[in-house]
């Protein structure tokens, strides 16, 4: 997880540095208050014909010397000046390479895109490759030769769409790259000289002159963390199968009652309709039933497809009284089974919180399954789950789950978190730390404590929308 | 419908198969009386004294079905059980037949099912109830007779004849004889056979020893 996180995060500032990394050359333009292609390839005006940004960094950044920070878009800063440095790395980049590049980039940019450990492709405005890097090659497949002029679609699909990327490097004024958005990783589909596909995320950045337009993909190859990501959520939904595999029984006699009640209804119809005069009014209230029970039969029917279900996760608004309702009408015959008595107590008045509706709902269940199971051996006067969702500081809401079984030993009520831990005769030991890995990614938080009296309450916490609003908010910007 | 139509009761938690099932038996014509839980079936007075039976639901809260007819049983209720569930295995099939449960049906339920088994058990019933009754009409017989003749009666339906029961009762036959004709017209029989039919039916044959002993 937290290798994951901090690849991310360096990923993240590259893609960042990147479109700075443009800007810097442009800013520098600017700031020389000259206008003029910058990227084209009839760059100079001056006596002798200069190609690219290398011959523009020569001309034009000579005076300023301008050094500016690789900040993010928008945050573009002049941190210092230094003469003669451009003009000198400028030389020896000329000296490597012998002659000015042909094309409209330069070489020290070629050079940096060359040494960046990310797979780079620059397109040019008819959407054929221009430039690609070593790990581009690498990743794609293709020789360096093979790409350039090929249609960048074919790699990177959608990359010459009309509004491509939302990073663009506009040649306004000095206050226009501010205003633009930084550039957004789309996750999408790369496709490699083979034919194959792999999940890459790409940001896209259009680097604009009043001559060209280029097109700057950044592609990160996703496959083993999609991968990572999906044997998580494999994991999670095989638990949440086998949770409700445990409740076959009860959810087919949940199914059962409607459909009982919608024959019995039917036949006393047909009974109803022998007689004569028809009681017509007894007929038209058994039909409006048959409606009720089949709406009834077809939400049971429904809230058991949606745990089934293997869906991409998808974090909305939701109401804690309807995500504990829905487990609590699940679990209502299995309950009666084994003689124990639900008590729900959500306050009405809870804000909504922000998360994955299934995995909320597989976190709830698998607590009131443990619950059943606690008070498997005790005695039918006490055997009550209570059920509760209050209102915290800090714009959180905690949801509890109070059995009054046996408890738990001190040392279990850390351990019983760990996967593969269990204390059941039956359990795989996995129910406790998928719903732990569930509630940490909602930002929340879970925990077991004994009561005072009997048995043992497991908490657990999750961010109010506003507080979840608020904490992407902070982190995106 | 008047008060000698037959009662079913229907105990079942959920009030949309409850009201379907009340509706399916009053369309046979039968007298429907419905109750949520089996605690609420308990707390009214179930009794009557026409023919009844009980459609029970096995899984209530609180108080499940086979609980319900422990305790019906318990206070020797001659009420016919009909179970009905949607769960019903083998061991909770055979728990309730043993406890003398009429009928075992499947949810969902056929009309033809269910209204032949309530027919059938309401026979049983009806049966019960005229067994009952005649059993009151032998008490209230029994309460004709004189503490003498309840003497005779119970040594002669044990088989003895006129001459030991004077024996036993130190009298003479003559007297005996008197008593007897006199138990014979007041239990409203025409033949000894009858008469230890009639006594065993009332249970008076074992029932009667004691007291009849402890009398003297």
């Amino acid at each position: 997880m937290t290798i994951v996180h901090a690849v991310a995060v360096v990923e993240a500032v590259f893609i960042a540095l990147l479109p700075a990394l443009l800007l810097r050359r442009r800013g520098a333009q600017q700031a020389a208050d000259e206008g003029g292609p910058y990227l084209a390839s009839a760059a100079g005006s001056s006596a002798a014909p200069r190609y690219g940004i290398r011959g523009m960094l020569r001309d034009r950044w000579k005076p300023l010397g301008g050094r500016f920070a690789m900040l993010p878009v928008g945050r573009l800063r002049r941190i210092g000046a230094r003469n003669g440095r451009g003009d000198r790395t400028a030389q020896g980049r000329e000296a490597l390479y012998g002659m000015p590049s042909p094309m409209p980039l330069d070489d020290q940019f070629r050079d940096t895109l060359e040494r960046l450990p990310l797979a780079i492709l620059i397109a040019n405005a008819d959407g054929r490759i221009e430039l690609v890097n070593a790990v581009t090659e690498k990743l794609f497949g293709y020789a360096r030769a093979e790409m350039i002029g090929l249609a960048a679609d074919m790699l990177v699909p959608g990359m010459s769409g009309a509004d491509a990327g939302r990073g663009v490097l506009t040649n306004g004024g000095p206050s226009a790259p501010a205003a633009e958005p930084p550039s957004v990783m789309l996750p999408l589909f790369a496709r490699r000289k083979d034919g194959s596909r792999f999940l890459a995320d790409v940001a896209l950045n259009v680097i604009s002159s009043e001559h060209t337009r280029l097109k700057l993909a950044v592609v990160i190859d996703r496959t083993d963390r999609y991968e990572l990501q999906r044997n998580r959520q494999e994991l999670a939904h095989l638990t949440r199968v086998s949770a409700l595999g445990e409740l076959a029984a009860s959810l087919a006699h949940e199914l059962n009652q409607p459909l009982t009640a919608i024959l019995s209804n039917v036949q006393a119809a047909q009974r109803f309709m022998m007689s004569d005069p028809i009681n017509l009014d007894e007929v038209r209230e058994i039909l409006q039933d048959l409606v009720e029970d089949n709406n009834r039969a077809s939400e049971i029917l429904r809230r058991i497809r949606a745990l089934v279900k293997k869906g991409e996760l998808e974090l909305v608004p939701l109401s804690l009284a309807s995500v504990i309702g829905d487990v609590a009408l699940l679990v209502h015959s299995d309950a009666i089974v084994r003689a124990v008595r639900v008590s729900l107590d959500v306050d009405p008045g809870l804000p909504l919180v922000r998360g994955d509706k299934v995995q909320l709902q597989q976190v709830v269940l698998n607590l009131l399954l443990n619950a059943f199971d606690a008070m498997e051996g005790g005695t039918g006067q006490d055997r009550e789950v209570a059920v509760s969702a209050s209102l915290e500081p800090a714009g959180m809401v905690r949801i509890a789950v109070r059995d009054r079984g046996p408890g738990l030993t001190s040392d279990r009520l850390e351990q019983i978190f760990k996967p593969f831990y269990t204390s059941k005769r039956d359990g795989l030991g996995l129910g406790l730390s998928i719903s732990r890995s569930i509630v940490e990614m909602h930002g929340g938080r879970i925990w077991a404590e004994n009561n005072a009296d009997c048995g043992a309450t497991f908490h657990f916490t999750l961010p109010t929308g506003d507080a979840a609003a608020t904490g992407r908010s902070t982190t995106s910007t | 419908m008047n008060d000698n139509t037959p009662v079913v009761f229907v105990v079942d938690d959920d009030d949309s198969v409850r009201r379907a099932l009340v509706r399916l038996i009053g369309s046979a014509g039968y007298r429907v009386k419905d109750f949520g839980s089996a605690l609420a079936f308990l707390a009214c007075e179930p009794l009557t004294d026409c023919a009844a039976c009980l459609v029970l639901d096995v899984r209530l809260p609180d108080l499940n079905g086979l609980e319900l007819q422990r305790r019906l049983n318990g206070a020797s209720a001659t009420l016919p059980i009909i179970f009905i569930t949607g769960y019903g295995d083998i061991p909770m099939t055979v728990s309730a037949m043993k406890a003398g449960a009429a009928d075992f049906l499947a949810k969902p339920v056929s009309d033809v099912d269910l209204l032949g088994a309530i027919e059938s058990a309401l026979g049983r019933s009806d049966e019960a109830l005229a067994s009952r009754s005649e059993i009151d009409a032998i008490h209230r017989r029994l309460g004709r007779l004189t503490p003498r003749e309840r003497e005779v009666l119970s040594l002669i339906v044990k088989g003895l004849l006129n001459k030991q029961v004077a024996c036993e009762l130190g009298t003479v036959e003559k007297t005996i004889k008197v008593h007897r004709a006199r138990v014979m017209e007041k239990m409203e029989v025409h033949s000894l056979a009858e008469l230890v039919r009639i006594s065993d039916k009332a249970g008076i044959i074992a029932r009667d020893q004691a007291p009849a002993s402890a009398q003297q």
